[in-house]
C-alpha cells in the first residue's frame, strides 16, 4: 500500500484494466492499489507502454476499470454509467493535456469556460469567472485569441486556466511539458508548484523524471504495477 | 446546457465554416423554394382558371347537344351534333327559375377591318348572351332584339378581337368583313381579362348566322342562367325533363343532349387541381429530401473531423446528450435557414411566374408553414443519425484521434 493518507482524494484498491482484444487480453493495470491526499502533488513516471495512459484514463474517469474500487473525493466511481462519469469529470477533474486540447477556432476566453456551460453556469457569470482564471495565469490580454495566435506556452496556460475554473478536487496533467520548449516547460511547472502551495491536488504523469521532481511524491509505473520513486 | 448556449455554438460553428454551410444548405434551400413555387404555380393556374368560369357568371347553366354515357364524356359535342334547336331555347325560356336564355350558333369565319383579317369564332345568338355570360360593353351597344327580328348586319366584337384588327371605339359604326359580306361594328366588348377565349369572338345575331352562315334550325349550345345559384340544380332537372319530354327520350334513357353548370365546372377544375398540386409537391419533396441527406451527409463529414472536439469536450464533462444536442441543433439551423431562404426565393419565383403567366400571384401561408415544417423535419430526421454517433463516442478513443 502506497501513500496510506488521513483525508484521501484518491483510492485506488485492487484495479486492473484489461483490454479484450477478442483473441487475446491484454492487462494495462494488474492490482493497482494507490492513495493520494488532498493537497498532494503526486508524480506518476513511466515509459510508453507501462500503463500511464490507462491510469490516466482510469484516474481521469474517461474509463473504467475491469474491476477493483476507486474512490474519488469520497465518491465510489468505478461502476457509474456514461452520465455518471461525465458529472464526475465536470464537477471533481480538471484535466490538462500535453496537446493542450484546446478547442479550435474559438477564443482562450470560450475555451476557459466551456467546462462551466456543462455544469449549467449562466453564460454572464461563466465568462467573469473564465476572464479570472485568465488574468490569475496572466492572460488577461489574451481573451479574445483563438488558440492558433497564441504560443505553445501561452496555449498550456489557457489550458491550465480551464482546469481551474471549475474549481476541481484533483488536477491531472498528463505530460504538460511535453510539447514545450525547456523555458516554457520550467514556467508551467512553477505554475503547478504554486497551484500546490496553494492547497491543490495534482497528479501529473509524465515519462521524465527531471519533470516529476516539481511533485512532492512519485510512483514508478511499470508493466501496468506501481512502485514507490526516490525523487530528485 | 440551456437552448442559448447551443444556439451560440451552432450559428458560431455554422459561421466559421460559411462555403460549406451555404452549399449544404442550398440543398433544402433548393428543395424548399421549388415545393413553394411549383405549388403556388398550381394554385396560381387553378385561380386563373377559376375565375375565368367564375366572370362567365355563377348562375351559367349551358346546355349541349350530343350524347352522355352515365353523367360522363359528350360525345360529339361541339357543333357537331344538331339535336338542340331554336324551340327548344324557347321552350327553356318559359320555365320557372330560369332567366336569361341565349341560344348560341358557332361557326368559325375570316373576319376582315380594313387591312387587317383573323379567323375568328362567330357566334349567333340573342341579346340575352350579354347577360347570361356577364359581359360588359366597353363601347357602343349589344345586338338588340330589331337586329335579330331583322336578320340585320350588325356586329359586337370582343376586347382580343378589337386589339388584333386594331379597331377602337372610334371604328363604332365602320364596316367590318366576315366572311366576305359586310356588317356594321355596332360595339365592343369589355375584357374579361384572364386566360382563355372569352374575349376573341365576334357576335351577330342568331338570324344572320342563321341566314348567311350556317342554315340550319339547329344550335351549337343553349346557354341560360338561373334567378339565383341555389335555383341551379332545380332548373337543371327542370331542363332535362322538358329536352326529354321535347326529344321524345323516355326516362332513363340516353339523353341526346348534356347540362353543364359551373359549379360542376369549377369541381372538376378544384379536383384536377388537386391532383396537380399533389403531384408537383410530390415532385420537389423528392429535392428536399436530396437536401435533407446532403445535409446528413456533411453531418457526418463533422462529425468525423470533430471526433478530437467532441472527446476534449467529453473530458470538460459534457454528457452524450450535450453532445447530441449540440449536432442536432446545428442540422436544425442548417435547414431551418435553408427552409427560410428556399421560401424567399420561392415566393419570389411564384411571384414572377404569376405576373408572367397572367394569373397574378397567389401566396399561400399554408405552403410556407408546410414546408417550414418539413424543412424543420428534415434536419432533424437526418441530423439525428450523426448526432447520435457523436454522442456515443467513447472519450478515451475521441481524445486520442488525430
Amino acid at each position: 500500500m502506497i501513500g496510506r493518507a488521513v483525508e484521501p482524494i484518491i483510492e485506488l484498491e485492487d484495479v486492473s484494466r484489461i483490454y479484450d482484444l477478442g483473441k487475446v487480453q491484454v492487462p494495462a493495470l494488474v492490482d493497482v492499489n494507490m492513495h493520494v491526499a488532498k493537497g498532494e502533488f503526486m508524480a506518476i513516471i513511466g515509459p510508453s507502454g507501462s500503463g500511464k495512459s490507462t491510469m490516466m484514463n482510469i484516474l481521469g474517469c474517461l474509463d473504467r476499470p475491469t474491476s477493483g474500487r476507486y474512490v474519488l473525493d469520497g465518491q465510489p466511481v468505478a461502476d457509474l454509467d456514461d452520465d455518471g462519469l461525465a458529472f464526475v469529470r465536470s464537477r471533481s477533474i480538471g484535466f490538462v493535456f500535453q496537446s493542450y486540447n484546446l478547442l479550435p477556432r474559438t477564443s482562450a476566453l470560450e475555451n476557459v469556460a466551456a467546462p462551466l456551460m456543462y455544469q449549467g453556469v449562466p453564460r454572464r457569470e461563466r465568462l467573469m469567472r473564465a476572464q479570472a482564471a485568465l488574468e490569475r495565469l496572466g492572460l488577461g490580454d489574451r481573451l479574445s485569441h483563438v488558440p492558433s495566435e497564441l504560443s505553445g506556452g501561452q496555449q498550456q496556460r489557457v489550458g491550465i486556466a480551464r482546469a481551474l475554473v471549475t474549481e476541481p478536487a484533483l488536477i491531472l496533467a498528463d505530460e504538460p511539458t511535453g510539447n514545450l520548449d525547456s523555458h516554457s516547460g520550467a514556467e508551467v511547472l512553477s505554475i503547478f508548484k504554486d497551484l500546490h502551495s496553494l492547497g491543490r491536488t495534482i497528479v501529473l504523469i509524465t515519462h521524465d523524471i527531471e519533470v516529476a521532481t516539481a511533485a512532492d511524491r512519485g510512483v514508478h509505473i511499470r508493466d501496468g504495477q506501481l512502485q514507490e520513486a526516490v525523487l530528485g | 446546457m440551456s437552448l442559448g448556449d447551443l444556439l451560440h455554438l451552432a450559428l458560431g460553428r455554422l459561421g466559421t465554416g460559411k462555403l460549406r454551410t451555404a452549399l449544404t444548405a442550398l440543398g433544402v434551400i433548393i428543395g424548399v423554394a421549388s415545393v413553394v413555387a411549383l405549388v403556388s404555380v398550381a394554385q396560381g393556374a387553378t385561380k386563373g382558371i377559376s375565375d375565368r368560369l367564375q366572370s362567365l357568371g355563377t348562375n351559367l347553366v349551358t346546355v349541349n347537344p350530343g350524347f352522355t354515357r352515365g353523367g360522363g364524356a359528350t360525345r360529339g359535342s361541339f357543333g357537331s351534333a344538331t339535336t338542340l334547336t331554336i324551340d327548344d331555347a324557347s321552350a327553356i325560356s318559359g320555365l320557372a327559375g330560369v332567366q336569361y336564355v341565349a341560344p348560341e350558333l358557332t361557326t368559325n369565319k375570316l373576319v376582315i377591318a380594313g387591312t387587317l383579317n383573323e379567323t375568328a369564332r362567330i357566334v349567333g345568338t340573342s341579346p340575352a348572351y350579354l347577360s347570361v355570360f356577364a359581359y360588359d360593353m366597353w363601347t357602343g351597344s349589344f345586338i338588340n332584339q330589331a337586329s335579330l327580328d331583322h336578320n340585320m348586319r350588325v356586329a359586337v366584337i370582343g376586347a382580343t378581337t378589337a386589339d388584333n384588327l386594331s379597331l377602337t371605339d372610334t371604328s363604332i359604326g365602320s364596316t367590318i368583313y366576315i366572311a366576305g359580306l359586310p356588317f356594321e361594328l355596332v360595339g365592343i366588348l369589355q375584357s374579361k381579362g384572364g386566360t382563355g377565349t372569352a374575349d376573341d369572338q365576334v357576335i351577330v345575331p342568331l338570324t344572320t348566322a342563321r341566314e348567311l352562315f350556317v342554315g340550319t334550325s339547329s344550335v351549337s349550345a343553349i346557354g341560360l342562367s338561373a334567378t339565383s345559384e341555389d335555383q341551379i340544380t332545380t332548373v337543371s332537372g327542370e331542363i332535362t325533363a322538358l329536352l326529354e319530354q321535347r326529344h321524345g327520350i323516355a326516362s332513363g334513357a340516353s339523353d341526346d343532349f348534356s347540362i353543364v353548370t359551373q359549379a360542376q365546372l369549377l369541381g372538376t377544375v378544384s379536383s384536377v387541381s388537386d391532383v396537380l398540386t399533389f403531384l408537383l409537391a410530390g415532385i420537389a419533396s423528392i429535392s428536399l429530401l436530396v437536401g435533407g441527406i446532403g445535409i446528413m451527409n456533411i453531418m457526418l463529414v463533422s462529425v468525423r473531423e470533430r471526433t478530437r472536439e467532441i472527446g476534449i469536450r467529453k473530458a470538460i464533462g459534457a454528457r452524450g446528450r450535450d453532445i447530441l444536442s449540440q449536432f442536432l441543433v446545428e442540422a436544425l439551423a442548417l435547414s431551418l435557414a435553408g427552409g427560410v431562404i428556399g421560401i424567399g426565393i420561392g415566393v419570389l419565383a411564384s411571384f414572377a411566374i404569376g405576373v408572367y403567366a397572367g394569373w397574378g400571384f397567389v401566396f399561400s401561408p399554408i405552403t410556407v408553414v408546410v414546408a417550414l415544417g418539413f424543412s424543420l423535419i428534415v434536419g432533424i430526421v437526418f441530423g439525428v443519425w450523426p448526432a447520435s454517433q457523436a454522442a456515443r463516442l467513447d472519450p478515451v478513443v475521441a481524445l486520442r484521434y488525430e
